[in-house]
């Protein structure tokens, strides 16, 4: 009787004889095919890196890109030992160096080994020409990355760095090879994972001389996705070359879109010098670099921020009832808070006389907002300040850390375990003491106030309007805004304002200065404001480190950048 | 004592064991001698340890070890939870445990620990009495560690979950309309598990259909592999003087892959005299099943002659591109203590059903 039993044991014998048979096949009719193979192992894995995609700005300009570099690779175990002084000779560089270069860690064997990368092009022809006297070497033409303008937004795009040995071992080897590179800065650090395609490669069978005889089998790598920003590069470009030579950053804000425009930081580096491996003098001497060319000022670094603060200290005066814009205080030039204090000055040493909370704002009179704190606590100030995005994370892409610090009397506590002094408040409330903000957080602080009070997230991708969501709103009463924007008029449009300089003649433009002691050098030199008064198109922030009085340094640039934006947007467009 | 230790033992399959065994030594210690790896000592540490489970087990008797078979079987459950939490990572997934000196494989137990478990529940029942709870209470019992080895990601072993069930519900009796019940909701699950299955384990199911997917990756290893098996011929390359295994183009050559090292050296003929071998065995253990006539031993050999012959069939299959490429050792001869010694303590049941077999 044929049995379950039976069944079974008829099954396992049938398949290891086909087990037996499909070796027969692979061993012993392919058998030959196979040594061929194995002999000297014929076949060679060529890895192809994906092209990086691409940066554009707002108009479809390149900002980031990759340009064809000849590469000379070699397969080591297909090199003789008479090739080393030849190549050596045609790449002008030592033998001990590409012997290193050959016995460098590659990823599996047969794998070749790059000796010298983005080579000439006529040291690449030559090469070619001379092939059949130098077997396993071959030049690969492989993508490299290119800034083609350089410096322009160099903090923003970033720069791209080759692998590191140890993080190569923690990568997807999909996706990252032993040579490939990996963004280390700005849009190129943030969104490598879309920017970086997918490796692809070619299994090729070589003959005994090195020399292809068929492709096996191959992937086609996949070439990362392109990026568009919403910076204007020409707008970017005539900025960077208004602040050469400064310390200083620029940002300017699409108040539609929410869209940078521009955001400039100086100095700056190329970050070409980071791709190419012939520029390593250069790095080593960007990154020694005492004026921290690398720094991004705009959003990395953190200042005092001076004046400009005062229109968050008349917000917390205004809306908790403490002042009305008709409240008036009288400045003599110095202020004392009890008997015994020291007298602390207005700029203005001779005094402003009585104002009222537009006067005091358009003169910068710091009398005035001493006032308004002895009617305000420090926690108050810096609820406002928070409310208004001051210390509050950053949504931009490139960063989302505000390094700054707004201080209130917990933090003192903590940080020097010690109660806060009256005479604290004073100095917050113009924006001097502990505090510090970025250039960035004064931006989005001024397009809150511009936007009467909608919550503004900068950002540099370009993004689907249709998706975003209705931002919320900060608690603040919307009279109030209206009044702070009111004065910011008056700050450049009165006859008395401190931001008379940016004035233009085409539109009205509401602005505050900011003028941050900083001894011993001289103070930091702050301007933000909104453009056009009515119907506010753009918002921006200047910021000149040591540059001296806001109203002077800052007010300047401010009009040379509006009137940059008139001529470039007024021009038909190409 | 010695005599009685050994009185009863069907020397065929210790004789099959021994020389697998020591095929195993030989190429382990021809794919790593030049790495220093020193595991073909550690593989006779792990030969001989095993060799003492082999003859063990007959002696305690499968009646004993299958009346604890559901604590064992907790314990292996508990072991591949821990792996979850503590295990050590290799190559993407988690499957060793490391306790003092040794790193220990729970998945390799919880084949054992669920083989006895089915075997001990459904041998309890006669298939004559309704079917459907029985065998859905089996199933569970093998579904639950599958599950656990799959979230390892561990889908080598997982598979072999498979064909062990299957044998041994069919030996027990089960009603031809539940097993193809069962394959039609397996087939049916298939498209549900694509999607819990990790990239890489999809990235080398696809590339088992079409290795021209992957160059680099695991079709290079499945070519690699193919040319090593291949480039053997008839005669092979002669011992140690495999090209192929010996570069490091193939990977884990004294583990998963060591069938390319023999059949590189040894050519066709050694591959033949492995397949034998295991034919030998496998043919040892039908005829120990055929002197039985305890439902639960039958079905325990049968469940462990499928879990070895699949184990057979993926390793050199996946050589020369017949299977995919599943991180599943190849039986006695892969160098690993915990594959090993499983693989003793199945074969010792084995044994140990021939010595309490019916004598007619």
């Amino acid at each position: 009787m044929f049995t379950r039993f039976h069944f079974f044991q008829v099954f396992v014998f049938v398949l290891l004889t086909l087990l037996g048979l499909g070796l027969f096949q692979t061993q012993v009719v392919r058998g030959h095919y196979y040594y061929e193979l194995s002999k000297r192992n014929r076949v060679r894995l060529i890895p192809l890196e994906a092209p990086r995609g691409r940066v554009f700005d707002r108009k479809d300009r390149l900002l980031a890109t990759n340009r064809a570099s000849y590469n000379v690779i070699a397969i080591p175990e297909d090199v003789f030992p008479e090739v080393y002084p030849r190549l050596a000779k045609l790449l002008e560089m030592p033998v001990s160096e590409i012997r290193r270069r050959m016995s460098a860690g590659r990823e599996y064997p047969f794998a070749p080994a790059v000796i010298k990368e983005d080579v000439d092009q006529e040291v690449a022809f030559r090469i070619e020409e001379r092939k059949p006297e130098l077997p396993g070497v071959s030049i690969r033409v492989d993508g490299i990355r290119y800034y083609p303008y350089g410096e322009t937004a160099s903090h923003v795009i970033g720069y791209i760095g080759a692998v590191g040995q140890d993080e190569y071992a923690g990568l997807d080897h999909d996706r990252f090879g032993m040579d490939s590179k990996i963004g280390r800065a700005g849009i190129e650090k943030v969104f490598d994972e879309s920017l970086r395609g997918w490796r692809g490669g070619e299994q090729i069978e070589v003959d005994a001389r090195g020399q292809k005889v068929q492709v096996l089998s191959d992937r086609k790598p996949e070439p990362g996705a392109d990026i568009k920003l919403t910076l204007d590069l020409e707008f970017q470009k005539r900025i960077m070359e208004m602040i050469k030579g400064l310390h200083a950053s620029v940002a300017v804000l699409d108040l539609e879109t929410d869209g940078l425009l521009a955001l400039a930081s100086a100095p700056a580096y190329d970050p070409n010098i980071f791709v190419s491996p012939s520029a390593s003098g250069q790095r080593l001497q960007v990154l020694k670099d005492e004026n921290a060319p690398m720094l991004d000022r705009g959003i990395n670094a953190a200042y005092p921020p001076g004046s400009i603060f005062k229109l968050v200290t008349a917000l917390a005066g205004l809306d908790l009832g403490r002042i009305t814009p008709q409240t008036r205080f009288n400045c003599t030039g110095s202020f004392q808070l009890g008997p015994k204090s020291k007298p602390a000055h207005c700029w203005n040493h001779e005094g402003h006389g009585s104002l009222n909370l537009y006067e005091a704002l358009e003169r910068s009179c710091n009398i005035y907002f001493f006032n308004v704190a002895k009617r305000l606590s420090p926690d108050e100030i810096a609820h406002y300040a928070h409310e208004l995005g001051l210390g509050e994370p950053l949504k931009l892409e490139i960063s989302r850390i505000a390094p700054g610090l707004i201080p209130d009397s917990a933090w003192k506590r903590e940080r020097f375990n010690q109660p806060w002094y009256q005479g604290e408040t004073l100095n917050m409330a113009i924006g001097q003491g502990y505090m510090l903000v970025t250039p960035f957080e004064i931006l989005r602080l001024t397009s809150i106030i511009a936007k009467n009070g909608r919550v503004v997230e900068p950002h540099l991708i370009v993004q689907d309007r249709s998706l975003m969501m209705e931002p919320p709103r900060v608690a603040i009463r919307e009279e109030n805004l209206e009044v702070i924007r009111r004065a910011m008029l008056q700050v450049v449009e009165s006859d008395y304002g401190t931001g008379q300089l940016a004035r233009v003649d085409f539109e009205k433009l509401a602005g505050k200065t900011g003028t941050a002691q900083a001894p011993p050098l001289q103070a930091h030199s702050w301007m933000t404001g909104f453009f056009p008064y009515k119907d506010p198109k753009l918002a921006f922030v200047v910021f000149v480190e040591h540059g001296g009085s806001g109203g002077i340094t800052s007010a300047r640039l401010v009009k040379q950048i509006l009137e940059t934006w008139r001529d470039l947007n007024a021009a038909p467009v190409a | 004592m010695l005599r009685r230790l050994l009185n009863g033992i069907h020397f065929p399959l210790i004789i099959s064991v021994v020389a697998l065994a020591a095929i195993g030594i030989l190429f382990i210690y021809s794919a790593s001698y030049r790495d220093m790896g020193g595991y073909e000592a550690k593989q006779i540490f792990w030969i001989v340890v095993g060799l003492g489970v082999l003859i063990g087990v007959p002696f305690v008797g499968y009646r004993p070890i299958l009346s604890i078979s559901y604590p064992f079987y907790i314990l292996t459950l508990i072991l591949l939870v821990l792996v979850d939490f503590f295990g050590s990572k290799h190559l993407g997934a988690q499957r060793w445990l490391t306790l003092g000196p040794i790193a220990i494989q729970p998945s390799e137990f919880a084949k054992l620990g669920a083989l006895l478990a089915v075997v001990n529940f459904l041998g309890s029942y006669h298939p004559w009495e309704g079917q459907v709870k029985t065998v859905s209470i089996a199933l569970l019992l093998l579904v639950i560690p599958l599950f656990l080895i799959v979230k390892q990601p561990d889908l080598g072993t997982a598979l072999l979950f498979i064909p062990m069930s299957v044998v041994m519900l069919f030996l027990w009796g089960v009603r031809k309309r539940f097993l193809i019940a069962t394959f039609s909701a397996v087939a049916l699950a298939c498209p549900l598990a694509w999607e819990f299955l990790k990239g890489y384990q999809k990235k080398r199911l696809m590339v088992f259909l079409n290795p021209n997917l992957d160059p680099l990756g695991s079709g290079y290893t499945a070519l690699q592999a193919k040319i090593a098996v291949g480039s053997g011929g008839l005669w092979g390359k002669g011992y140690l003087g495999g090209t192929q295994s010996q570069l490091h183009f193939v990977p884990e050559h004294h583990t998963d892959f060591i069938f390319c090292v023999i059949g590189e050296e040894m050519g066709f003929l050694g591959s033949l005299l492995v397949l034998c071998l295991y034919g030998f065995l496998f043919h040892s253990i039908f005829l120990v099943m055929q002197h039985t006539t305890d439902v639960k031993a039958k079905m325990l050999c049968g469940g462990v002659l499928a879990l070895l012959f699949s184990h057979v069939m993926i390793n050199i299959g996946m050589t020369f591109g017949l299977m995919p490429i599943a991180g599943v050792p190849l039986p006695l001869i892969s160098y690993g203590g915990s594959s090993f010694i499983m693989t003793c303590m199945c074969l010792g049941l084995v044994l140990s059903v021939y010595k309490e077999r019916s004598i007619f």
